[in-house]
């Protein structure tokens, strides 16, 4: 579904990201921890392209992201991007946030496109709140509705960068419980998270990044349990 | 003690008739002025944070030139300037009108620019990541947030350049100012005129923030 090949990314002269391979599967549910700024919400970004890649490959379900003929508005829909700051439009309902992309990039007829929303708002429990807008909101809320605005478009790839790192606490549960159900529907998904509750519970595989660099991957037991890297014992000691 | 100044309300009245022709001609050069001033401005506001340099340059160039001199001179160097260049009379009405446009323009354009700015990165980003093009990320989000952000600036610039409109006294637009002091010309009655005029400028801004007011709250419920 997805490969990266040899990816660099540089901020002028910082190096962010430092020769990261890594091959997604379908339907894998990737887990992405390290310390901030080691690189994992960069090299998230660069799967949808919201980051210019500086040099190697990433290839999306068959699309090169650096060939000039991939429509780089046709892969942001392959790959949905769900935002810790949720991001949703203020001046729409949940309803108008989540058909939005159906109705002007996927052209659905009004109709169409608002049975669909309905419909995924449903999916993410929140069936009565198709009408109001984010300003009345909980932050859980808002990120259920942001996640149901990617799958409106019904991508082949989430992507969520550190998605319950903004909520209060209380409100943490219901997000994951969405994210869950995705993971065991099939979803293929790439989670920037802390959240090791999560990761036991659904990732495939946990990968490890520091200073750019990923150093280390494995399953979520195996790298919770015994893990070899220094740098990652250290910090699942802070994290725990 | 006597001062010899009798107040006479009977002036403010007789007054008023004529000092309305010239509210219409205020009325009008502000609306026309502001119209074209709105569109300059937005197209200026735009043009400095394209990522065109020598567009963004050009905006510069015209806001900070207008900025930086006064709408005195402004008005003078349209009506008694340019048309020396251009070797036409220009109207003394097409020369306010352009006066106002191009004034307010500028500071119409960096109100626009702030409002634009303002908009949080990640609202561009997540209309990007729903595959919106960049058009219709401008179009469908970034702009209507924007424009409700403008609302108060722009309401603020709309009062200033409604009473800049007195200036043009200069070129002999026969707007309110000016239509007061022919009055006061013929019956030397300086303090009830100027004060009618004054009052009705007062009704005419007073009403223009009542509409602003009105259209911000219609639009704020829920932003």
């Amino acid at each position: 579904m997805i490969q990266i090949q040899h990816l660099y990314k540089s901020f002028g002269n910082l190096e962010v990201l430092r020769d990261i391979n890594l091959e997604i599967t379908q339907g894998e549910v990737t887990v992405i921890m390290g310390p901030s700024g080691s690189g994992k919400s960069t090299l998230l970004r660069c799967i949808n392209l919201l980051e210019n890649i500086t040099s190697g490959t990433v290839i999306v379900d068959g699309h090169d992201l650096k060939d000039k003929n991939t429509n780089i508005n046709f892969i942001r829909t392959e790959a949905g991007m769900v935002f810790q700051q949720f991001n949703l439009f203020p001046h729409m309902t949940a309803l108008g946030n989540v058909t939005l992309g159906p109705l002007k990039v996927r052209k659905l007829a009004k109709s169409e496109a608002d049975r669909l929303g309905r419909d995924i708002l449903t999916k993410v429990g929140l069936a009565d709140k198709a009408d109001v807008y984010p300003d009345h909101l909980s932050g859980g809320q808002k990120q259920r509705v942001a996640i149901a605005r990617s799958l409106a478009l019904r991508p082949k790839v989430m992507l969520f960068d550190e998605p319950t790192s903004a909520l209060d606490p209380e409100l943490v549960g219901e997000v994951l419980e969405v994210m869950k159900q995705l993971g065991r529907e099939g979803m293929t998904m790439v989670v920037v998270t802390h959240e090791m509750g999560f990761a036991r519970e659904v990732a495939d595989r946990v990968i490890f990044m520091d200073e750019g660099v990923i150093i280390e991957e494995n399953t979520p037991e195996e790298i919770f349990q015994n893990p070899r890297n220094e740098r990652t014992q250290n910090f699942l000691r802070k994290v725990i | 003690m006597d001062i010899g100044f009798d107040f006479k309300y009977s002036v403010m009245w007789e007054s008023v008739p004529m000092l309305l022709t010239g509210v219409k001609l205020t009325i009008l050069i502000t609306v026309f002025g502001l119209l074209i001033g709105f569109a300059l401005g937005a197209l200026s506001g735009l043009l400095k944070i394209s990522r065109n340099l020598l567009l963004r340059k050009i905006a510069g160039v015209y806001i900070e030139s207008i900025r930086g001199t006064p709408i005195m001179v402004q008005v003078m160097f349209i009506y008694f300037g340019l048309p020396l260049a251009l070797g036409m009379r220009i109207p003394p009405m097409v020369a306010g009108i352009a006066a106002i446009a191009v004034n307010s323009g500028a500071y119409i354009a960096e109100i626009v620019r702030g409002a634009f700015q303002s908009i949080e990165r990640g609202q561009t980003e997540a209309g990007r990541s729903i595959g919106l093009t960049h058009f219709q990320t401008m179009y469908y989000i970034i702009w209507p947030q924007a424009f409700r952000r403008m609302i108060p600036p722009l309401g603020n610039q709309f009062i200033i350049s409604l009473k800049d409109t007195s200036l043009l006294v200069v070129v002999g637009v026969g707007e309110l100012t000016r239509t007061g002091q022919e009055i006061i010309a013929s019956n030397f009655r300086a303090f009830e005129v100027w004060l009618t005029v004054a009052i009705m400028y007062l009704i005419m801004t007073l009403s223009l923030s009542r509409v602003l007011n009105y259209i911000e709250k219609k639009m704020d419920i829920n932003v």
